[in-house]
């Protein structure tokens, strides 16, 4: 077996291992940071970001049962269509279906508002 | 008379077209006295030019690239002096004299001086830095597992190189391709194997715009649709100090580890630092915008420009750009049977689509995610969840790439 082979033998697991490893660091790093963090910020209430609404959202009744999983399907679409990646810095303050009998040209006045 | 006939006959001799019918017997593909090689190089880089402004394929690289690599095949153009860079190949040892390329170099060597140095790639890494948003890899850091599974085609395409008789250095350069990552990959090419950076650079790139069609097939093949049906639980949210300690660990670790991977990892925690921060608004901005783009125009046009005949006519480039493809599909599989293991040891709250995201190409890799996960069902939203293993795939890549560069060392 000539000799190069053996070498990348030897950069193959060196590499796959180091790779590997670094990032299971951070990973260890990163969940120590979990728990330091959200042990402290379990006292004080984080007070709400204020965030740009790009819906044109009114203050809805809040509801009682769990909607969190709304929430998300919400903040994720708004921040698709604000072609970005990232979602913390929306927040979803409130919501509220909007009535299927309003006027046709509000409806379009709404989505182009939405389009942008 | 006789003067001015003189006169216009070495004229004609000293235009193009003169070179490109007087070939002769040592550039590839000559013919009967015509340089075909030349004729065809011409003719790829005006499909390429095509390419990124009728079908836009990553027009913003692929345009520069493409006329970089028309520039530099126009007969006695000699815009890129490849010899100042790469020597004539029959030097035992090249060293490259700077005093030289200062003195007889022209405007695209002076600009290539960026790449050779490893300049443009770190500082691409700074823009995509102020560009990335870490918080889905803070709220999530399993996902830094699946990055690191997702550089495995980097050394399956390693060895594969190896196996069908590239020497290591090379074959380095090659299965760094599989990170998807073009600054990555220039930025080992330069150093490992100078002569395939053209061939290189544009697999990489080409592969990066190629995630949509690549991807899917193999993410359907590899997982089962109750898989792709899972629904992860929404990130919980992530605080500024948070935000702005990680970068700073993360240089700390990976320079203790692997100080090979610095120039391009530190330079990306640098720019995410400094979006983080808050306090440095305009440096963000400078950096996402202006730095970003004149450093995409220079690594383009000069990287194109190294393309010419001789060195991009070869069957290696036709190996390297079947190896960039094998590499590129074992590293989607490698990030979505990671997923796989994680979806079981979770009891099923991973999806496992969110592991193809693990190749670098940020954001392109978790959109894909996004795409496939919300074809099964509509109401699904992986793409915040596909960013964490996506943006751990980066800094995954830069440690592939550093562990080469101190084996390169090590070893010769």
């Amino acid at each position: 077996m000539p000799e190069k082979f053996i070498q990348g033998g030897v950069v193959v697991v060196i590499g796959l291992l180091t790779v590997f490893v670094v990032l299971a660091i951070l990973w260890g790093v990163l969940e120590l940071m979990r728990v330091i963090f959200t042990a402290k910020s379990k006292k004080p209430a984080a007070p709400a970001a204020p965030a740009p609404a790009p819906a044109p959202v009114a203050p809805a009744p809040a509801s009682a049962e769990d909607d969190s999983e709304l929430i998300a399907v919400l903040t994720a679409a708004i921040a698709a269509s604000l072609n970005q990646t990232t979602t913390y810095n929306l927040k979803i303050k409130s919501y509220r279906r909007v009535d299927a009998g309003i006027p046709v040209w509000n409806r379009t006045a709404r989505r182009d508002n939405l389009i942008g | 008379m006789d003067l001015f006939l003189e006169g216009i006959t070495r004229f004609i001799n000293g235009t193009g077209l003169a070179k490109i019918f007087t070939a002769t017997a040592d550039t590839p593909l000559a013919f009967a006295g015509v340089d075909f090689g030349t004729i065809l190089m011409l003719v790829i880089s005006c499909l390429l030019i095509y390419l990124a402004i009728g079908k836009e394929f990553e027009p913003l690289l692929l345009l520069p690239i493409a006329f970089g690599m028309l520039l530099a095949n126009l007969p006695l153009s000699n815009l890129l002096h490849n010899v100042l860079f790469v020597g004539t190949g029959e030097e035992e040892h090249f060293v490259m004299d700077f005093g030289k390329i200062l003195h007889e170099g022209g405007l695209l060597d002076l600009l290539y001086l960026g790449v050779k140095l490893g300049i443009y790639p770190s500082l691409i890494f700074l823009g995509i830095g102020a560009m990335t948003d870490f918080s889905p890899l803070i709220a999530n850091p399993k996902s830094l597992l699946l990055g690191a599974a997702a550089q495995l085609g980097v050394f399956v395409a390693f060895y594969g190189a190896l196996l069908i008789g590239f020497d290591i250095l090379p074959a380095m350069s090659i299965g760094i391709i599989g990170g998807a990552d073009g600054p990555t990959a220039i930025l080992v090419t330069k150093t490992l194997a100078p002569k395939l950076l053209p061939a290189i650079a544009i697999a990489a790139y080409s592969y990066m715009a190629l995630i949509p069609i690549i991807q899917p097939p193999i993410m359907k093949a590899l997982t089962t649709k109750k898989e792709r049906l899972v629904k992860m639980k929404q990130l919980r949210s992530v605080s500024k100090l948070e935000r702005l300690i990680f970068p700073i660990i993360v240089t700390i670790v990976v320079a203790l580890i692997v100080p090979d991977a610095v120039p391009l990892v530190g330079c990306l925690m640098l720019g995410n630092l400094i979006k983080e921060s808050g306090v440095a608004e305009r440096l963000s901005k400078t950096i996402q915008n202006e730095l970003m783009n004149i450093v995409t125009i220079f690594l383009g046009v000069t990287v194109g420009a190294t393309a010419s005949a001789d060195t991009f006519l070869r069957l290696e480039t036709l190996g390297i750009v079947l190896l960039g493809l094998i590499a590129f599909s074992i590293s989607t599989a490698g990030g979505l049977l990671f997923g796989k293991l994680m979806y079981v040891l979770t009891k099923g709250k991973v999806n496992p689509l969110i592991g193809s995201a693990g190749v670098s190409a940020v954001p392109m890799a978790a959109r894909v995610s996004q795409m496939v996960g919300s074809k099964e069902d509509p109401t699904n939203f992986l793409l915040m969840h596909a960013m964490g293993p996506n943006v751990a795939g980066v800094i995954g890549s830069a440690v592939a790439a550093g562990v080469f560069l101190t084996m390169a060392k090590v070893l010769f």
